[in-house]
């Protein structure tokens, strides 16, 4: 068979090609704000998560929660007006962090909540120093020497992994295959299981001891993994994974040769995803600080408020941005006199325990992480949808 | 045997992935070499097609054709207005071009990303297509293996028009001699434009087929995009039986190459590209403009 042959003329296209190939990565976003006028009624509180790029769905919902506080507090933290400032957080740190300054310096917002990346997060901890402005962070969390300025209403990243490796352990009959993202979110998770399942006398499937780690977020194709774990002889696999790798991984599992091998994960199936991943999901396990069908009375709030205005459940990421929320309602209805960052900075410190959906939480005096109880929740038909059940309290960490 | 055994999904996985890499592909590179333009909205023309199987395809052979029907509309009416937007670019380089487009996809991932949420959309196939099937004992998608058919079947019609047809023949003289084809009473511009609109409606088809296996969500344009960039520059730009190779190398690497050596998953596609750069025969670089 003879090529046809189309471009005689043009003699090193690739290189133009190899170029434009890295312009495509490049994606840039902007934050925007808008700003009022100073008034001791009013306190002005600004909200920064991924209104766009990979993680604007989990951004909407840490917003959407925020907001919903705010809707049944009548728009007001302790009896004060509430003007907040909403900016784009982007995909990560070089968008996040112009955007909190922005925040800080030129709308003056007294504190900052949401951020979706522990890599904002991370990239904004300078800032909130230099300016001494509290940040009550409701999603990313990644290690930090010193976190004086940052509250974090969610988990640390190791703790999913931490809660359930017992659980594995106990029901899992041999070794277990565990798989991950290969980015800094992937490792905390990954390595919270490993650890304390290998310490609780657990072995790991993967050849050579190690997790695999899947590149992201290009891996959209998981079948040469589970030809892998297939050939390793595991028992059960544990993964981690969120968004578009949640719906491949799933559907895909159940595809292939390891559909029946008992699957563990951490997020795998919570928010919009499982509709995505349909009947492929049912039967996984997972492990969560928190579930819609919580039966306590601040859940039932929650939920019924949520689902009066959207027509999805609510996700954890929804549950720790409305939080932040109350965290912050609680502090300044706490001060005594000026709003100032110093004052709710400090009256955050002085909360005790919070009444939330997930149950009551409190921070940890030192990583300033919640203490909080973790479930167990199971994929199962639910009235016509399928939708996460919580089979069992596992844990509670962050003591 | 074992070995056979053991691999013999990844091989499969292999051709399938290489194949889905190579319809897109195919018409990146015939609308580079014919139609002169670099279009770095091609994975957006996929993305019209994945969206229009999220949203169309229910499940029914008729939602599925419907679904096709519309991605090959739109698809083909992208590459048109893509045609029509960088005409005036026409001498000014392929930089110009690359920008154009690029800044076309940015704005078409944000219009769909308005359009249809940011939330990856599940995408129904007929249930005929959408079990499971045994090859040897191992379980692999049914999809899959009907995508390498008809995925086979697209080349196939594709080797047919450019080589067999007189619009093939067109088409291939509007790259060895537009003069010639001028005083023909074609019009190259014409013929380009046509080209364009044809990898569009192309790339729209093979985004309805692909969503299965490459879902729409956002990011996926920017996904098949770099994948396609890539098999072109392993393949070369000059000719669609090399790219066809180099897709099917490309859908190996990703699929038995991961299974033989998951830890190396990262660099092995980039590794792969660089080897086949620095290893290419001199002639393609040395040679006149």
């Amino acid at each position: 068979m003879s090529p046809h042959r189309l471009s005689p003329r043009r003699r090193r296209p690739w290189r133009l090609a190899a170029v434009t190939a890295l312009l495509v990565l490049l994606t840039t976003a902007t934050g925007c704000g808008r700003s009022s006028g100073a008034d001791p009624g009013r306190v002005r509180i600004g909200f920064l998560a991924s209104l766009s790029g990979t993680y604007q769905a989990v951004g909407t919902d840490m917003r959407d929660g925020f907001q919903l506080y705010l809707d049944i507090h009548g728009g007001k933290f302790g009896s004060r007006i509430v003007d907040l400032v909403v900016a784009d957080e982007g995909d990560g740190g070089p968008t996040a962090v112009p955007a909190a300054t922005k925040l800080i310096k030129s709308d003056r917002v007294v504190a900052l909540a949401g951020l979706v990346g522990g890599g904002s997060v991370a990239g904004v901890v300078p800032l909130l120093a230099e300016n001494k402005t509290p940040l009550v962070a409701s999603n990313g969390r990644p290690e930090l020497k010193d976190p004086s300025w940052v509250w974090t209403t969610s988990f640390m990243s190791v703790e999913p992994g931490v809660a359930i490796a017992q659980y594995v352990k106990d029901h899992v009959d041999g070794p277990v295959y565990a798989i991950g993202p290969d980015y800094q979110g992937g490792w905390d998770e990954l390595r919270g299981f490993t650890d304390a399942y290998t310490r609780a006398g657990g072995k790991l499937a993967n050849p050579d001891g190690k997790t695999t780690f899947t590149p992201f977020p290009q891996t959209s194709n998981f079948l040469p993994y589970f030809t892998q774990v297939r050939n390793s002889g595991a028992k059960a696999v544990y993964c981690f994974y969120a968004g578009r790798a949640a719906v491949d991984f799933v559907k895909q599992y159940r595809q292939s040769d390891i559909k029946d091998l008992p699957l563990y994960g951490a997020f795998l199936t919570e928010g919009s995803v499982l509709d995505a991943q349909g009947a492929a999901a049912e039967g996984i396990w997972n492990v969560l600080n928190y579930s819609p069908d919580l039966d306590n009375a601040a859940n039932r709030t929650f939920v019924a408020a949520w689902k009066a205005r959207h027509d999805r459940t609510p996700t954890t990421f929804a549950m720790a941005a409305y939080d932040a929320a109350a965290v912050l309602d609680r502090a300044i209805a706490a001060i005594d006199g000026k709003v100032t960052p110093q004052a709710i900075n400090d009256a955050i410190g002085r909360l005790g325990q919070i009444d939330s959906p997930r149950g009551g939480w409190q921070f940890n005096a030192k990583t300033h992480a919640p203490v909080q109880k973790w479930y167990l929740r199971q994929v199962r038909p639910d009235g016509r949808a399928l939708s996460n059940v919580v089979v069992q309290d596992l844990a509670t960490l962050g003591g | 045997m074992g070995v056979v055994d053991a691999y013999l999904i990844p091989v499969v996985d292999g051709v399938a992935y290489g194949l889905l890499l190579f319809v897109v592909a195919a018409g990146l590179t015939v609308a580079f070499s014919v139609g002169g333009v670099l279009n770095l909205a091609h994975g957006s023309l996929y993305a019209l097609g994945a969206y229009s199987a999220a949203a169309l395809s229910d499940g029914t052979w008729t939602g599925l054709a419907v679904a096709v029907a519309v991605g090959a509309l739109t698809g083909a009416a992208g590459g048109g207005m893509l045609a029509a937007a960088v005409a005036p670019l026409a001498g000014r380089g392929h930089l110009a071009q690359a920008l154009l487009t690029f800044g076309v996809a940015l704005v078409a991932a944000d219009l769909l990303a308005t359009l249809f949420g940011p939330d990856e959309l599940p995408v129904v196939v007929p249930s005929e297509l959408g079990t499971t099937a045994t090859i040897a004992g191992h379980r692999y998608p049914a999809y899959r293996l009907a995508f390498i058919a008809i995925a086979v079947l697209l080349a196939g019609v594709g080797w047919l028009v450019l080589g067999r047809t007189k619009v093939g023949a067109r088409v291939r003289a509007a790259v060895d001699d537009p003069q010639m084809l001028a005083c023909l009473g074609v019009s190259p511009q014409v013929v380009q434009a046509g080209v364009l609109a044809a990898a569009g409606g192309l790339a729209g088809v093979v985004g309805v087929l692909g969503a299965p296996i490459i879902g729409p969500g956002p990011g996926m344009a920017n996904v098949v995009l770099l994948l396609s960039l890539v098999v072109v520059v392993l393949g070369g730009l000059g000719s669609v039986s090399r790219v066809l190779a180099a897709a099917l190398a490309v859908g190996q690497i990703q699929t038995l190459g991961i299974a033989l050596a998951a830890g190396w998953a990262p660099f092995l596609l980039f590794a792969a590209m660089a080897v086949a750069l620095v290893a290419r025969p001199p002639r393609a670089v040395g040679s006149p403009a």
